[in-house]
């Protein structure tokens, strides 16, 4: 049900705005290094994310790559 | 003017909203993790690799190495040895009772991965990898597939569906053989050349393995912010038991035991993912992320965190960050010792346990030339279960 509710509040997040057409000579900004989704530093990100995998129960998110350990 | 400037256009395209910036590169990295209590230590040394093979195809490779030493917490007898290891040692003080206490161990973890990139006319990508995990009781390969498809001619927004699978085989180190492996031809080797005795469960190899499912939308806002929503499915099936972990049974009883922990052979947990990233002025970043996790085990979780970048110069970015972690306990889980009986699944495992948890972070990333930058970073993280932990980050990468 937490599920349902989670991807409803997401559809409904989307269905309700209204999104501007940015030209491609409109996204300098964006194509900034500090302005990607993963940070900086992706080696860093990957530490950050094993370490979280083997103290923490929940898993999944952050894409499909990356292997498995016996870490947890 | 007019080349630069449509060379600029045709990069801005072709680079922003892609889940991938080509370049190509070599970092080298290093992380040193600590624990309160003389528990883990791990230091990781790791190198990456990526290289455009024209405009259409990438290539990366990464490799880590984990050494891992110190302790984690058991259920264990008080029993008190003469300096022996294992069975050898003997017996110089037992009460009978069980305490949960660090329990040493160390290991050496070798983890590589390569990938492959296709870009199609549209730009849509297609990304493969390949992952290989190998510790002394632990093997893990695993495959992964997805797909970028950009829904509009502007590409403000992209859907991505992804899919892993991973196979791992975990060596048991029963408690029925003293937690000993056993090496059937003396090389001082427990894994692959030996054979496991599986009808007396003295010592054996189980498997496991995960499929990881994502679906997700990544929107274009506007001139300086982007949106990205995905709903993960992580289902597992096998061996789910940690092989490393005890439980106390009948306690209260004449029949009061110390046995391995058991897991339910099926994990099917399910959760979203946001991802808001905006530019404040010129120069300062704020990446706003919020993960929703439940599982068939009773786990709910709920992760926020919240970086900022701020370049303070051409060559100095300053990074600053904050996660806060909870979650409910697995429905098989007790801490005490008294609570277990004939349960068909039990555990203590602190892991397992309702918590919450903090990180704080920090970050410098200085570019010493065009082609050559460093960074260093710090984290300190803290459980409410008492853990506490630090992480230092340094490593270096080289453009060409």
């Amino acid at each position: 049900m937490k599920t349902l509710i989670c991807l409803s509040l997401c559809c409904s997040l989307f269905s309700g705005c209204s999104f501007k057409n940015v030209k491609p000579w409109e996204k300098e900004s964006l194509a900034k290094p500090i302005m990607q989704f993963g940070g900086i530093h992706g080696a860093v990100s990957k530490y950050e994310s094993h370490v979280y995998f083997s103290k923490e129960a929940a898993r999944g998110g952050a894409g499909v790559g990356g292997g498995g350990c016996g870490c947890n | 003017m007019q080349l630069n400037r449509l060379s600029l256009i045709t990069i801005l395209a072709l680079s922003t909203h892609a889940s991938l910036h080509a370049e190509n590169y070599v970092t080298v990295d290093f992380l040193q993790y600590n624990e309160n209590d003389n528990r883990v230590a791990v230091s990781a040394p790791s190198v990456s690799a990526a290289y455009d093979i024209g405009t259409d195809f990438s290539v990366r490779a990464d490799f880590v190495n984990d050494a891992i030493t110190g302790a984690t917490p058991v259920w264990q007898s008080d029993a008190l040895t003469d300096g022996g290891s294992g069975a050898s040692g003997r017996v110089v003080n037992n009460t009978g009772d069980y305490v949960y206490k660090n329990q040493s161990f160390n290991d050496v973890r070798n983890a590589w991965s390569i990938g492959a990139t296709r870009r199609f006319e549209n730009r849509d990508e297609l990304n493969v990898g390949i992952n290989y995990s190998r510790e002394s009781d632990y093997d893990s390969k695993s495959i992964s597939l997805d797909y970028m498809h950009y829904t509009d001619a502007s590409h403000n927004r992209s859907i991505n569906f992804g899919i892993s699978g991973a196979f791992d085989e975990i060596l048991v180190k029963s408690i029925a053989n003293g937690g000993k492996y056993r090496d059937d031809d003396d090389d001082k080797s427990y894994y692959k050349d030996d054979d496991y005795d599986s009808e007396s469960g003295a010592s054996q190899k189980e498997t496991s393995n995960t499929i990881n499912l994502q679906l997700g939308v990544n929107q274009i806002l506007n001139e300086t912010s982007s949106l990205k929503v995905d709903a993960f499915a992580v289902l597992s099936a096998g061996y789910l038991t940690n092989p490393h972990q005890r439980v106390v049974r009948n306690y209260n009883s004449a029949f009061q035991s110390l046995g391995d922990e058991s897991r339910p052979d099926k994990r099917t947990a399910y959760g979203v993912a946001l991802k808001h990233i905006v530019l404040l002025g010129d120069s300062v970043s704020l990446n706003s992320n919020y993960r929703y996790y439940t599982d068939d085990w009773q786990i709910n979780s709920h992760t926020l965190e919240e970086n900022a970048y701020y370049e303070a110069s051409k060559n100095l970015t300053l990074g600053a960050g904050v996660r806060y972690y909870t979650q409910t306990a697995a429905s098989f889980y007790n801490a005490s010792k008294e609570h277990f009986t004939d349960e068909i699944y039990a555990s203590s495992d602190q892991r397992l346990s309702q918590f919450n948890a903090l990180t704080y972070k920090g970050s410098v990333d200085y570019k010493i030339s065009d082609n050559l930058s460093y960074n260093l970073g710090a984290e300190f993280y803290e459980q409410s279960t008492g853990l506490k932990a630090t992480m230092i980050t340094t490593g270096a990468k080289y453009h060409f």
